[in-house]
């Protein structure tokens, strides 16, 4: 009795032993739940789960996410959960602080004892929804919305020029302004800077010899009326919008009417288009514009990235985020591609924004538009379909021709394949396993799908020339079928634009709530409002609505980073030197009401692109020298406050063009379908289809503009390339400006810059005879603008006649030196 | 293309030759530094140099360095629960590896007999079998693989190298490419391009016979003494520009890289040519047989650029498309047939040079496709790719050899086991170069870049 007592008392000891330890363990996983709830699930749980982690559920919590299991149980050092709170591994988490020591030791614990866990259970769907939307939220401060670039541009009282605000900062800072530059590098720079083009000799004279007093200010007028000056200007745009003509990833398709926008932009700057209507057209073209093929072939704008030719969801994000960075890039100066993933770092630019951002463009769809009426479209199809009918036959009859081959070769194939899978085969189909149905089914579809090349390489003479007859007769008529002329263009299927969702972290499997379109909240003084589409729309109008946005003369951003990028492109620099980011990481204007100015006279010119230029260009700052003074050097070696002219080297593009005109070979022809001049086949044999059309290294119809060279993405014209071509890949608001060995191994080397220095000698030799001295005088003239110093002029004579190669290397020595590649 | 004008003790050491009379001390006072000058990374490292060698198309992991015994114990069956979706044609069963795997050198690694040369190295390297990557399809593959991300535009590996650590020879590239005879891979120049860097830190392509470099051969006629003095000539003309604005280093750096460009012209020929190495070298890299003749001769080259200082060379070996890259949608027999025999001796050879040399240590190589395959057969007698699970290895440059980190589940299909993204590996290979991959930024439209993006942890166990 006694010991069955005792013992029972000893048993139940025990029990309650295990009950103390199933308590404490019953415990802690409440309180670890407690803790996880209430700082973790938000991420990871329901209705997202960053990193695939769901930490409500214990299996799921063992289970883990993309770095493998949360924990290991009893053993918290090698716990991820434990390492992250506890700051022992990077990412810390939670995400921007830290849990106290009480939390940190309480997880330990947790862990240590095995992981016990009280679920968390789910919280109702609308109540987890509303808690997300919360999270979503990201309110602007009332300070953040005081800074600078998000004011509404103020006119500034009193002054009345460029130069009073420029001379009024020298002025301060003890800068002495430069003395005007002289009459022929002034001439030079306005061309180069206009129309990309050195001036010729009679028109370099015209200026000279033209002793009015407003000589020069007629000469900024007829450059901004020169045709040449529309393929100058559209090149610094064609930057910002990435522009390319293919399409890059893997296959790099061509776009052969990509070039149709390029002219656009041409014929936008030449005309002066109003700023505010040439982004209404490239927004939202075909909403706004409806009956303008102008409008529509603008529209291209959006169609200008990359593309992807997997399409997934994920690829359509990044598509999106594509042209909504390069949207907020190029008009409007700020940065929105870390919203993508989450607020803003540095400027007030919600995640919000960003989706609401997409929305706008969300059910945009890329469309080949046809550029001729509906009837001749349909008799267009009338024709194709005439085509294939007579070709239907021809395949007909080249199938019957190849069939023994085919026989041959499948039962060939047959005969070598593995055991396993010629016993799947054997198998009667209701037998086979799921594995031998699998396979059975390959093989069959395999068999049957011979490649070309293997086919004729089996098949009997006779056969195949029989083959080669037919199949020749098919690709005569391909080759009947008429061609249709189609612009790149974009449409939206529906006035109801499709549903899109913020997503957490940037990531499609987490959805949060639904987005309505939207503007840069910290630059608008509330809500925008987008306007409801008209009831026969086929689009939703929320890009007719953001292009209001962007070019309401209210917007704070537009008229002011667009007047920057001209003054960059004709100072050197911006007033604003991050002319793509106007937020905290960009720099500050150096001369912010200047900028204001210029701002408020784009706008209540109507938007005039060259009235902002005449303004610029007709200044005495532009006027200025552009060589040092050692006392301004001293304060302001940077040349910040535009006390000198800065000498810019040009683009490689303004190199070619210029070798082209020196030479007297450049065909001048304005727009039109793009070129595609030699490239050395080593250089493209890396693209994946490796098709470069390349002409002749000598033929003269590649002669044209850089401007209407086939801007391909993955093979660019080496000599543009080395140059910093911008990549295409992203907007380009400034050019790298490097200096490389390659560089000069191409204005050294290269075949193309060889013959074209011949021709320039050649030039030499007709337009100015035989005598060495009125060679070297007008190679001056044609290559630098100006007359030869008498030491320059005897050194050169010197150099050409010490050898009988000499006229043609001082022809190629002109296209190498500084001065050449520099504006004066 | 790289920038290459002179540090300034190599324009003391010039000061001799002909920059046409431009005053030294005038240029000095403007000397502009290089991006290209040698830098610090952020902490010493072994590896100073990187050779990567990408088997564009993508490597069967489970026919060469991860052995799947299972395969072979269910051919033709399917994975219970799973269904694979290809990325084209028609799923088939499992399909058994084509080649048996032994075990290798003191470590004991299981290696096929696809690499029986690799596999007498195994000891000086570390394989990581548990790589996983975002993209199905080669170009986004590629990209990521070079430059962290599947879009195009960013910054490649070894641009980020050159820009953390310039390069230790100012007269050749700072980052060499070498792209294989068939074509270059999918995708293009991209791959090992700049992105938004200035160009001085893409790579440039060198060709393995002829010329290294386009344009690098002055035109027909023109000889070195008649393009000295037109150099001459030309820097006397420039000397009257520049004397007017002494303060601008871009034109001085402009005359710099003519005098550099000049150079090049002998010293990128001499840094290639492998007529220079012995017979027995020659040999060891199989440039006396046709089939590794082109390859090897790519990997010496490799050697010889590194031993020169250059930071980063890149050899692909598969080109074009399908057979022509290892990308083994049909006849996987005779597809990684021929890409090892091709690949497998010079790569060996490369590893036992290098380390004969003692350079293997200051040397870090790495080996991978951009992603693995499948374990199952694709149009009968090939395999699909599979980003899911595949094989990296690296070796020297302060990696600890014969060592293994990471798996994949049974059959090959997916890593499991320690799985590692591509953000990793990157990290792995900054840290080997001295670089903490978090700190090693570049600033870009407003935002701080980084080759990781947000992501990525040093792989802890494959470091020496």
């Amino acid at each position: 009795m006694t010991y069955l007592r005792l013992g029972l008392v000893l048993a139940l000891a025990v029990v309650c032993a295990h009950a103390q330890q199933n308590n404490d363990r019953h415990s802690i996983g409440v309180k670890a739940s407690q803790i996880i709830a209430a700082n973790c699930v938000g991420c990871h749980g329901a209705p997202i789960k960053n990193a695939g982690l769901d930490l409500r559920k214990r299996d799921t919590i063992l289970k883990g996410g993309e770095r493998g299991a949360a924990v290991s149980p009893g053993n918290p050092e090698l716990s991820r959960i434990y390492r992250q709170v506890a700051h022992l591994d990077a990412p810390h988490m939670p995400p921007g602080k830290k849990l106290s020591e009480e939390e940190i030791q309480t997880l330990k614990t947790w862990i240590e004892r095995g992981v016990p866990y009280e679920d968390i259970l789910d919280q109702k769907e609308e109540e987890a929804r509303a808690a997300l939307a919360k999270l979503e939220d990201r309110p602007i401060t009332p300070a953040e919305r005081k800074w600078w670039a998000f004011q509404k541009v103020v006119r500034p009282a009193g002054m009345k020029s460029i130069d009073e605000f420029l001379l009024d900062t020298m002025r301060k800072k003890g800068l002495t302004p430069s003395p005007a530059a002289d009459k022929r590098a002034l001439a030079r720079r306005a061309y180069l800077d206009l129309t990309g083009l050195p001036p010729t000799i009679a028109q370099l004279k015209e200026f000279v010899d033209d002793q009015r007093p407003d000589a020069y200010n007629r000469l900024v007028d007829k450059l901004l009326d020169s045709p040449h000056y529309g393929e100058r200007w559209a090149r610094h745009w064609l930057d910002l919008v990435r522009f390319s003509d293919s399409g890059g990833f893997e296959y790099d398709r061509e776009r052969d009417n990509a070039w149709r926008y390029r002219d656009y932009v041409i014929r936008a700057f030449n005309s002066d288009k109003p700023y505010d209507r040439f982004l209404k057209e490239q927004l939202a073209g075909d909403e706004l514009y409806p009956n303008s093929v102008e409008a529509r072939v603008a529209t291209g704008f959006l169609r200008l990235g990359v593309e992807n030719n997997i399409r997934t969801e994920q690829t359509r994000m990044d598509e999106l985020d594509d042209i909504v960075v390069t949207t907020a890039n190029s008009l409007l100066g700020v940065t929105v591609g870390c919203a993508r993933c989450h607020n803003h770092k540095f400027d007030p630019i919600p995640q919000k924004d960003y989706y609401r951002m997409q929305a706008v463009f969300f059910g945009t769809k890329a469309e080949e538009r046809p550029l001729v009426s509906d009837e001749e479209l349909k008799k267009h199809k009338d024709a194709v379909k005439a085509i294939e009918e007579l070709q239907r036959p021809i395949r007909k009859e080249m199938r019957a021709v190849e069939q023994p081959t085919r026989d041959k070769i499948i039962a060939k194939r047959k005969s070598e394949l593995p055991d396993y899978m010629r016993l799947a085969l054997a198998t009667p189909l209701e037998k086979r396993t799921d594995g031998q149905k699998l396979n059975a089914n390959q093989v069959e579809k395999t068999l049957e799908n011979i490649r070309e090349e293997d086919l004729i390489a089996e098949m009997p003479l006779a056969a195949r020339a029989k083959r080669d007859l037919l199949q020749s007769q098919i690709d005569d008529l391909d080759r009947q079928k008429p061609r249709l002329d189609t612009v790149m263009a974009i449409m939206e299927n529906s006035k109801d634009a499709p549903a899109s969702y913020f997503l957490h972290r940037g990531n499609i499997g987490q959805k949060g709530s639904k987005m309505a379109p939207g503007v840069l909240s910290a630059a608008t003084d509330g809500e925008w409002s987008f306007p409801a589409p008209p009831a026969d729309a086929k689009s939703s109008f929320r890009r007719a609505g953001f292009a209001e946005w962007i070019t309401s003369p209210d917007n704070p951003l537009t008229a002011r980073v667009m007047v920057n990028r001209i003054w960059q492109n004709h100072f050197g620099e911006g007033i604003v030197r991050t002319p793509s980011n106007f937020g905290k990481m960009g720099e500050r204007p150096s001369h912010p009401e200047l900028l204001d100015y210029l701002a408020s006279e784009f706008v209540q010119s109507g938007w005039s692109v060259k009235h902002v230029q005449r303004l610029i260009m007709k200044s005495a700052a532009y006027q200025m020298a552009s060589d040092d003074i050692e006392a301004n050097i001293k304060i302001d070696a940077d040349n910040r406050f535009v006390w000198r002219m800065a000498r810019r080297r040009v683009e490689g593009e303004v190199i070619r063009d210029a070798v082209l005109a020196t030479a007297g070979t450049l065909d001048g022809t304005v727009g039109g379908p793009a070129v595609y001049p030699y490239i050395d086949p080593a250089l493209f044999q890396s693209s994946s289809k490796r098709t470069w059309n390349g002409k002749a290294v000598n033929d003269p119809s590649t002669y044209r503009r850089s401007v209407y060279v086939f801007s391909k993405r993955t093979i660019p014209l080496p000599m543009l390339e080395t140059f910093d071509r911008p990549d295409t890949m992203s907007s380009c608001a400034r050019r790298n400006r490097s200096t490389i060995a390659p560089q000069a191994l191409i204005l050294m080397n290269n075949e193309f810059i060889g013959i074209q220095a011949k021709h320039f000698a050649q030039r030499l030799e007709r337009e100015a005879g035989p005598d060495t001295t009125a060679q070297v005088k007008l190679a001056y003239e044609l290559a630098l603008s100006r007359e030869p110093k008498a030491d320059e002029l005897a050194k050169a004579i010197g150099f050409i006649q010490s050898y009988p190669q000499g006229l043609v290397d001082f022809s190629h020595a002109l296209f190498n030196i500084n001065e050449f590649v520099y504006i004066p | 293309m790289n920038q290459r004008f002179f540090s300034r003790r190599e324009l003391l050491w010039k000061a001799g030759g002909g920059i046409g009379g431009l005053a030294l001390s005038n240029l000095m006072s403007g000397a502009s530094v290089s991006p290209l000058a040698p830098k610090a990374g952020h902490f010493p490292a072994k590896a100073k140099s990187i050779i990567s060698i990408f088997c564009y198309g993508g490597v069967s992991h489970m026919d060469t360095f991860d052995p799947k015994p299972m395969l072979k114990k269910r051919a033709g069956e399917t994975i219970p629960g799973k269904t694979i979706v290809p990325s084209q044609g028609t799923p088939g069963g499992l399909m058994p590896a084509l080649w048996e795997f032994k075990k290798y050198g003191q470590c004991g690694m299981d290696v096929s007999d696809l690499f029986p040369h690799v596999a007498q190295r195994v000891d000086d390297i570390a394989f990581i079998r548990s790589m996983h990557c975002i993209s199905n399809d080669h170009a986004p593959a590629l990209y990521q693989m070079n430059t962290g991300s599947i879009q195009t535009g960013y910054p490649s590996l070894g641009s980020w190298v050159t820009y953390g650590l310039g390069t230790e020879n100012q007269s050749l590239p700072a980052f060499v490419v070498f792209t294989d005879p068939r074509g270059g891979p999918i995708g293009g120049a991209p791959n090992w391009g700049n992105g938004f860097m200035p160009a001085s830190y893409q790579a440039t392509p060198f060709r393995p016979t002829g010329d290294p470099i386009v344009d690098l051969k002055p035109p027909e006629g023109m000889t070195p003494e008649r393009q000295r003095k037109w150099l001459d000539f030309m820097g006397k003309l420039n000397e009257e520009h520049w004397k007017k604005n002494p303060h601008d280093s871009e034109l001085a750096a402009r005359i710099e890289s003519y005098e550099l460009a000049f150079r090049m012209q002998t010293s990128a020929v001499e840094a290639v040519d492998v007529d220079k190495e012995t017979a027995a070298t020659r040999k060891m890299y199989g440039l006396d047989e046709n089939i590794t003749e082109y390859f090897g001769r790519q990997c010496l080259m490799a050697r010889r650029l590194v031993e020169r200082g250059v930071r980063m060379v890149q050899i692909y070996s598969g080109g074009g498309n399908f057979g022509e890259s290892w990308d083994a949608h049909w006849d996987l027999k005779e597809n990684h047939g021929q890409h090892c025999a091709e690949t497998d001796k010079p790569i060996a050879g490369l590893l036992s040079d290098l380390k004969s040399r003692g350079l293997l240590d200051q040397t870090l190589v790495i080996w991978h496709g951009e992603f693995g395959r499948m374990p199952i057969s694709q149009r009968m007698s090939g395999r699909d790719h599979n980003p899911q699970g595949f094989t990296v290895w690296m070796a020297g440059g302060g990696v600890k050899g014969g060592t293994c980190v990471g798996a994949t589940d049974e059959y090959g299909l997916e890593a499991v086991e320690k799985p590692q993204k591509v953000n990793d590996l990157h990290a792995t290979i900054l840290h080997l170069m001295g670089f903490d991959h978090t700190r090693l930024t570049y600033l870009h439209n407003g935002r701080y870049m980084r080759l990781t993006d947000v992501e990525g942890e040093v792989i802890k166990e494959i470091v020496a």
